[in-house]
């Protein structure tokens, strides 16, 4: 997809609508104040960084009360069964602002970790991450970064990344550039009783598999929650997710992945439309239900093909389609604001969707599928099921984009994707944690 | 634009102009004085009476490793000095590496295609981070900074990081890293200030990392089969080794891999680029490392250019993918977010991770050169 034409047509329909609505919101919410805590003496800072170093398996590194800025990363190498507890999340506060080298504040590898009840913030690069770790769980920890300017804020808040058996619950992650939970490349996933808000994803599961992500709340994002695959990489395609009964509501946040009035970059997240709920790209097994999907300017769900990035697809092991998807039993609420017009999907929604522009979108279906399944999309090759009380009253559009933005078709029809099919997950060993 | 946009804008404005004067407040880094240099010696110490129980030790004067006057560095007997072909860019500084082993001992090749080594037990590798006063007199007064120890025991290498004081007469044990403001003149006679960062013990891991177990980085075949001076002449270094007894099974340097001199500007460019990026990057960006996640390999092996970067796109680069689209975009160095990350020093998007608060000119450059031949 090109995007010269599709913005100059859509700033010629909408200039003075544009003016006045398609401005998205910001937020620089903070959960509490740190800056009112005790701050750690530079003994009680080193102890902390030692404790980390020092670290043998079956220790519980305690973290008192207080501010503790670092100069240095927390690295935790290769070790079990280690508990890291503060004494609450606006309690002891972990701060990275002073971090002059490195890629995240806190690093975290081994098997059974555990870290709770603390808050880390400003870290030039993520918040917390974990890598190769069984055994992972995040609880009660608040990630977050208080620059005003957002510009200048960290990629991912909790970033655990080819880890399996995670397990995140009541964290807060917020105002990140990028993904606020970000699970990449893992596999026994939960994510549930968990906030989201101000950051450019809420929370994403990429290349995973077998994730819940249950009773979050994913709110004042650009978008809510999405499941992406992403080519080339080595754990190549992820497949099984449930989301369900999650609060995903007004994700109308900018996208300040890349500055203002900047084209998006190689992340796919810096294509993702203010306005989103949910967004699934070249997903695979994945079942949305139960889930209040109120208020999102542009679209509540979203299922895409990678084919909408316009990026190589080219890539061992891995299927730019999305497909198995089941979307039911969800609660829809639109709202009045404009959907988004300063990303190409975004004006793709806003300006081509079957039901009049500048209308926002319960759901939409990119439309491109495998053509050596199938030799058209009213068999549902996909398997994309959507299976919704009072379907006609959804603003539903499935597009057919293969002609690309000289020809963009839409329809309101979403008969050949009213059927039900089933997600396997299993995750019942990780709730005993 | 709306009057919130327009809030931000100002105090994006204005946020700008308070960093960039608090940035000037810095730059007035103390500088350290050479007269605080205190002539001492080494202690006299048998590497071969060494407690391995006891390491690490408090000082790096409690091993034995050197001799004579302390700056000078000279080794004691059997510990060797090596040096990688290629070498990875840390703040400019000087390096001097050695290495021992237990008498008898013996090191062998691997086969695979980088000629791994597999160490005796109780190896031992030394290396000196410094800065010469001077540039254009590289052997005149330096400034030692740190000496990083690597000691194999019971088959596992661990990390030991020690900091030199600023009499200059030892070094001691520091597990939790340091900032030392460092200045020297360079080769074109500009002074240059900078805050050396000591990275934590556990930062360590962050390179010598494969599969989550530390592993040495420089002491491999294809590094090290080149020729070098030793006290007693030239010799390739695996030649030598093998003459001294420290490498067992050794053939002749042509049964085994060499990687380029990146410095040597007669090389072939793409090998030159791909060594430069083999020893500065490649510890974390290949299967094994850290930056697997990340599917960029940039190993002097890799033959796969999407996973080289050609055409890919970032993962997890978030900012420090700055306005690009792809790792590699074949003839247009300035539109490639390998370059971006290589030139900018903000923390969180500069790459390496750590090692590093300055950008490598140079390197920068055979970079740019070998992205700008590319079709």
């Amino acid at each position: 997809m090109k995007t010269r034409n599709l913005l100059q047509i859509s700033l010629l329909i909408f200039p003075l609508v544009y003016l006045f609505f398609s401005c998205s919101s910001s937020t620089t919410e903070m959960t509490f104040d740190s800056s009112k805590l005790r701050k750690a003496s530079q003994e009680e800072v080193e102890k902390v960084v030692e404790a980390f170093i020092l670290a043998e398996d079956g220790d519980v590194i305690e973290v008192p009360e207080g501010f503790y800025s670092f100069k240095t990363q927390l690295i935790l190498d290769n070790k079990s069964n280690i508990q890291i507890k503060g004494q609450g999340m606006d309690k002891t506060v972990l701060s990275f602002r002073e971090l002059k080298t490195g890629g995240e504040g806190v690093k975290l590898v081994g098997n059974e970790i555990l870290i709770q009840d603390l808050s880390i913030e400003d870290a030039p690069g993520d918040g917390v991450k974990s890598q190769h770790v069984d055994g992972m769980t995040f609880r009660r920890i608040n990630v977050t970064w208080t620059n005003g300017d957002k510009s200048k804020n960290g990629t991912y808040a909790i970033y655990p990344v080819q880890c399996k058996n995670v397990l995140i619950d009541e964290c807060i992650a917020s105002h990140s550039k990028d993904a606020g939970i970000y699970v990449g490349q893992s596999e026994n996933i939960i994510v549930k009783n968990s906030l989201a808000f101000g950051n450019v994803a809420g929370i994403e599961i990429e290349n995973s598999d077998n994730a819940e992500v249950y009773g979050n709340t994913a709110r004042d994002n650009a978008g809510g929650i999405l499941v992406f695959n992403l080519p080339g990489l080595p754990k190549s395609d992820g497949k099984g997710t449930k989301i369900y009964d999650n609060d995903i509501i007004t994700n109308n946040h900018v996208n300040f992945a890349t500055p203002l009035g900047e084209d998006p970059n190689g992340n796919t997240v810096t294509m993702i439309p203010p306005g989103s709920g949910i967004v699934l790209l070249a997903a695979k097994d994945v079942e949305v239900y139960n889930n209040r999907i109120h208020k999102n300017k542009t679209v509540g769900i979203a299922i895409a093909n990678y084919h909408v990035t316009g990026f190589p697809m080219d890539a061992p092991n891995w299927s730019p389609f999305t497909s198995n998807i089941y979307v039911h039993n969800n609660d829809f609420k639109r709202t009045w604001r404009f959907p988004d017009l300063t990303k190409e999907f975004g004006q793709l929604i806003s300006v081509y969707n079957a039901h009049g522009k500048g209308k926002t979108q319960d759901i939409i279906y990119d439309g491109f599928f495998d053509q050596s399944l199938a030799e058209n999309i009213l068999s549902n090759p996909m398997s994309i099921c959507i299976d919704e009380a009072d379907m006609e009253k959804l603003n539903f559009t499935l597009f057919d984009l293969w002609e690309g933005e000289e020809n963009i078709k839409a329809s309101k029809d979403y008969n050949p994707f009213v059927c039900q099919t089933e997600v396997f997950t299993d995750v019942s060993h990780l709730t005993q944690k | 634009m709306t009057r919130f946009e327009f809030r931000i804008l100002f105090g994006v404005l204005f946020l700008g102009m308070a960093l960039s004067c608090s940035q000037k407040t810095s730059e007035e880094i103390e500088r350290w004085d050479p007269s605080a240099i205190v002539e001492a010696e080494w202690p006299e110490k048998s590497m071969a009476q060494i407690d391995f129980a006891g390491i690490p030790f408090k000082n790096l004067s409690d091993y034995g490793f050197f001799k004579g006057e302390v700056t000078a560095l000279a080794p004691s007997d059997r510990v060797l000095p090596y040096a990688p072909a290629s070498s990875l860019f840390t703040d400019y500084a000087f390096k001097s590496r050695f290495i021992w082993m237990p008498e008898g001992e013996a090191a062998t090749i691997n086969s695979d295609e980088e000629g791994t080594l597999n160490f005796p037990d109780q190896t031992i590798l030394i290396k000196n981070f410094y800065y010469p006063l001077d540039f254009a007199q590289p052997e005149g007064p330096k400034r030692i900074i740190e000496t990083r120890l690597m000691v194999k025991q019971n088959g596992i290498w661990e990390a030991y990081p020690y900091i030199w004081n600023d009499e200059q007469s030892d070094a001691a044990y520091k597990v939790v890293g340091a900032e030392k403001p460092v200045h020297w003149k360079d080769a074109a006679g500009e002074t240059q200030v900078i805050n050396y960062l000591v990275p934590n013990k556990n930062q360590c891991k962050s390179c010598h990392n494969a599969n989550e177990v530390m592993v040495p980085i420089g002491v491999k075949a294809k590094h090290l089969n080149h020729t070098i001076d030793f006290s007693e002449g030239a010799s390739n270094q695996l030649e030598k080794w093998a003459s001294e007894g420290m490498l067992n099974g050794f053939d002749h340097p042509e049964a085994y891999p060499k990687m380029v001199d990146y410095l040597d500007s007669k090389g072939p460019l793409e090998l030159r680029a791909k060594a430069y990026l083999d020893i500065n990057c490649a510890h974390c960006h290949r299967a094994e490392g850290p930056a697997s996640t990340s599917g960029l390999f940039l190993t002097y092996e890799e033959k796969d250019p999407l996973k080289l970067g050609v055409f890919k796109t970032p993962v997890a680069a978030g900012f420090g993918a700055g306005s690009f689209k792809y790792a590699i975009l074949p003839g247009k160095a300035d539109e490639s977010i390998l370059t971006y990350r290589m030139e900018t020093n903000i923390v969180g998007a500069a790459m390496p991770e750590i090692g590093r608060v300055t950008t490598h000119q140079e390197g920068l450059a055979l970079i740019k050169d070998w992205i700008n031949s590319l079709e």
